[in-house]
């Protein structure tokens, strides 16, 4: 019997155990794959690669998910190979060299891998157009090409070449753990502990304060000392996960012991005595997988949230379908021309008057900088009225708003905290009256190419109108532009019509917005963060969801006479059932909700820096946790049908 | 008191069909009273691991009847065989089937902890029964941690912990060097006598069947003859490696 016989044979006989492994290394080729014919695809390039930005995002991606399908083939393939030591340790026993087992595992993981790598990039090829789509879709909004069914000779050839270098190494990795086999094993396998680990107060207490710190930093609302210790918060948490699950846990475990009275429940000790005899084996697995589950919940919460906020934040910032100011008469006309060219309804438009004010005002500092001071700043200013229909107009979230005879709102479009408190309770004080400023709001949809505007009661707009605190010209005579704000239908599918708009109003007009612009930036930049996001999730996702069915399959094989003992002493199958769940469930769960608690932290650092800004909410934090939660869901879906995959192949093995 | 009763029960492997049928017992019958210490004798292949998992509750006859603690075991579903072995029998194996991730401690009292008993209980019970067989100073360690006999005086601690009807012993000497299987030994007598525990043996040690006070001797599925133990160790030692040497068992 040759080599290559045994080894056929062998995938033959453990054909079972190889599904599992086969799908893995598939799906790890399918990605690559998919990655690399996407980044050939001639309208991804298009799009994105003559960007430097886009491009190197897509290429530090790829470098993040090789590594990581790199890391896990390692891992499955070492778990897998643990799986059959018996079978291993037989052979070594009848006089085979370990060179020469290594040579025979190779040999299979080649044989498997060549019909892995055929379906993986067979399915590749299949839904190479439907990524593609979906990439341009999410990014692109105005995307209409069509797709070719495209298969790409470059992008298989760096695949089969990539994969072929990865099961040399998987070879190398599987000879060191068949050497690290002892043949005495063989014998006493199922007697050995693997490890247990008591766990220790100080490390599970050490890493909660850690994981704390990091979360404390982390929930910072001070944006700019978020992004400092972006770095420490990192560290502290990665390094809190391993340690709890080092240490931590097992000492939880340990504790949960102590209350007799719930551990000696029959399933909870045979359960809890089970997993935490693996604890040693599986906690550094169980911190890896809680670390990339935070990864991979975090990029795709972040980008669902950003993708499902762009257009809200289009309308935030621009306010209206377009604005423009100056130019009025002769651009109007050209104008609702080119609605009618377009045969696009206009439904509603607005001009006004941009009026401006000079009061006496304390100059205010904030940090250090001179913020505002009458000598060198101007107010816009608005009456009441005026605001709210603006208001009315813009598709913002801002909503009308009532002043009081002697009172303004200050509106400001920069973002920082402590503009609002420095800037409310200031006395405005023009000739013959005094206004103090009782409410201030961040937005710029009515600033107008201001920095400062005020928003006053009718009658003391009028009354300081009519005497010229309030003018509508400057100091030599001449008017301020109006402004025109607009909106039309299907404002962010007319691509065609903003096109056009924009070269009309394009250096023959003060200044202008089409919502439809900033729209499609916005989605170009963030639909390719949102993409990346959902990819490097799902790989994520599955990879490590598989990785720990291996880990547990490879521990069926391990317990499977103690249910057999079990099963003797009187346990029936409901029992076991209960046992069984007890078992799995907490190896599955624990990783999943360590990743998620982390995850929601790294998203309030994100709200901080981010989304704050972009969701004009109260408290932001809450909108996007909703967001998240969706993909948080989804998530855990995936990882519950994991966890019955592994029930029901477990239950398999053992029974 | 008659605990259990055996009435003509057979066991076939392989089907009628296949004509590769095998006939591990053939129309056994007998009684075990409370309280007695019986060992079952025979050579490799005479079906007395066979009769020892029918009766405990493991495998289920091909024909014939077994009734014990007044209920036809073969009528009952999966649950109640398993409630039933739980409540009424304690086994003790060659290989002591004690897990290996859990303490002695842990081991002995997880028959109790799977009938829901309150924490102190068992620990009433255990430290009682473990004070008796002499485990108490390793009760916290694992199994892996511990000599052989300590595992099988553990495992014996578990078979005993429930109060069951009837331990099953299945060749719990196997294993043992001579030293721990003469200790494992005396600690059946003891039990036999202080927990009036009710022990089947099974084994083809004649030195360890010289304990029993009832020995059956089975040859090809059936039993081949009874014999009692009389006041002499030594008479009924020499007894039964005379009906050995005829069965053509390894007697020593």
């Amino acid at each position: 019997m040759t080599l290559r016989t045994l080894a056929f044979r062998n995938i033959k006989q453990n054909f079972k155990k190889y599904i599992m492994y086969f799908f893995s290394l598939s799906f790890s080729i399918f990605t690559a794959y998919s990655f690399l014919a996407l980044m050939q695809n001639e309208y991804v390039i298009m799009a994105f690669t003559y960007d430097a930005r886009y491009r190197s995002m897509l290429t530090g991606f790829g470098i993040i998910i090789m590594v990581f399908v790199m890391f896990f083939l390692l891992s499955s393939n070492n778990s897998f190979i643990k799986a059959r030591k018996k079978e291993i340790s037989t052979y070594a026993l009848f006089g085979m060299t370990n060179g020469k087992i290594g040579k025979l595992l190779f040999l299979e993981t080649m044989i498997v891998g060549s019909i892995a790598l055929v379906i993986g990039i067979g399915v590749g090829i299949f839904f190479s157009k439907l990524i593609a789509m979906i990439l341009l879709d999410i990014s692109l909004a105005s995307f209409t090409g069509s797709i070719a069914f495209t298969m790409d000779p470059k992008a298989i050839y760096i695949t089969v070449i990539l994969f072929i270098f990865i099961f040399c190494v998987m070879g190398l990795s599987g000879l060191r753990v068949i050497n690290k086999f002892e043949l005495v094993d063989l014998f006493k396998a199922d007697k050995v502990s693997e490890g247990k680990s008591e766990g220790s107060m100080i490390l599970l207490i050490l890493s909660l304060v850690s994981i704390g710190a990091g979360y404390y930093l982390a929930a910072s609302g001070d944006p700019q000392m978020v992004v400092i210790s972006s770095i420490p918060v990192l560290v502290l948490v990665i390094f809190g996960t391993y340690l709890f699950f080092w240490g931590g846990l097992p000492k939880v475990l340990n504790l949960i012991k102590r209350n007799k009275n719930n551990y000696y429940k029959g399933a909870n000790l045979i359960a809890t005595s089970a997993f935490s005899h693996r604890m040693k084996s599986i906690g550094s697995v169980m911190a890896t997988i809680a670390v990339l589950s935070a990864v991979a919940t975090t990029a795709i919460a972040t980008g669902f949230t950003l993708y499902k906020n762009i257009e809200n934040n289009t309308y935030d910032i621009i306010g209206y379908d377009m604005y423009f100011y100056g130019g009025q008469e002769e651009l109007l006309d050209k104008v609702y021309a080119a609605f009618e060219k377009h045969d696009t309804k206009m439904t509603e438009s607005y001009t006004t008057q941009r009026y401006k004010s000079v009061p006496k005002i304390e100059t205010v500092t904030i940090g250090n900088a001179e913020y505002i001071s009458s000598e060198r700043d101007y107010f816009r200013v608005y009456s009441q009225s005026d605001y709210n229909k603006l208001v009315a107009l813009s598709k913002s979230h801002l909503k009308p708003v009532h002043i009081n005879h002697g009172e303004a709102m200050y509106t400001y479009p920069y973002m920082h905290q402590d503009i609002e408190s420095a800037m409310l309770g200031q006395l405005l004080t023009f000739p013959d009256k005094e206004v103090s400023i009782t409410a201030a709001l961040r937005s710029g949809i009515v600033s107008f190419g201001a920095l400062h505007t005020l928003i006053l009661s009718d009658d003391d707009f009028e009354a300081l109108l009519k005497k010229g605190h309030i003018s509508e010209v400057d100091e030599k005579g001449s008017a301020y532009d109006q402004v025109t704000v607009l909106n039309y239908e299907n404002p962010l599918k007319s691509g065609e019509l903003a096109h056009e708009l924009t070269q009309i109003l394009s250096g023959n007009t003060g200044s202008f917005r089409v919502a439809y612009n900033h729209y499609i930036e916005a989605l170009e930049t963030f639909g390719l963060v949102c993409f990346i996001g959902f990819f490097m999730s799902a790989v994520f996702m599955l990879m490590t969801a598989s990785l720990l069915y291996f880990k547990q399959i490879m521990a069926a094989e391990e317990e499977r006479h103690q249910y057999r003992m079990l099963r003797k002493i009187g346990i029936a199958g409901q029992l076991e059932k209960k046992i069984i769940v007890k078992r799995l469930l907490p190896v599955f769960l624990i990783p999943l909700l360590v990743g998620i608690v982390h995850s929601m932290f790294a998203m309030k650092a994100a709200d901080t820096i981010v989304f704050s800004n972009m969701i004009p909410v109260d408290n932001s934090y809450f909108t996007v946790l909703a967001f998240s939660a969706v993909m948080y869901g989804a998530y855990g879906i995936v990882y519950g049908i994991f966890y019955f995959i592994t029930k029901a192949q477990y239950a398999r093995i053992v029974r | 008191m008659q605990i259990l009763k055996v009435e003509n029960i057979s066991k076939t492997y392989g089907t009628k069909k296949s004509a590769k049928e095998y006939i591990a017992l053939r129309r056994i019958s007998f009684e075990v009273k409370e309280g007695e210490f019986i060992g079952v004798m025979g050579a490799s292949g005479s079906g007395k691991t066979t009769l020892l998992n029918i009766l405990g509750s493991i495998d289920k006859p091909t024909t014939g009847r077994y009734i014990m603690d007044g209920k036809e075991i073969a009528t009952l579903n999966k649950n109640q065989l398993a409630e039933h072995r739980i409540k009424n029998i304690g086994f003790i194996f060659q290989d002591y089937n004690l897990l290996e991730t859990m303490t002695l401690k842990e081991n002995i009292i997880l028959p109790l902890a799977l009938k829901g008993y309150e924490a102190n209980v068992m620990e009433d019970k255990l430290f009682q029964i473990a004070q008796d067989l002499g485990i108490t100073e390793v009760l916290g360690k694992y199994p892996y941690e511990v000599s052989g006999g300590e595992q099988q005086r553990a495992a014996a601690c578990r078979a005993l912990i429930t109060n069951p009807k009837m331990i099953l012993a299945d060749e719990p000497t196997g294993n043992l060097d001579s030293k721990s299987g003469k200790d494992l030994l005396d600690l059946l007598t003891f039990i036999n006598k202080e927990y009036k525990a009710t022990i089947l043996l099974v084994t083809h040690d004649v030195f360890a069947a010289s304990y029993c006070q009832k020995i059956m001797f089975i040859r090809d599925g059936e039993i081949y003859s009874e014999l009692y133990a009389g006041d002499s160790k030594k008479k009924f030692f020499d007894a039964i490696i005379e009906v050995m040497s005829v069965l053509g068992g390894e007697g020593k």
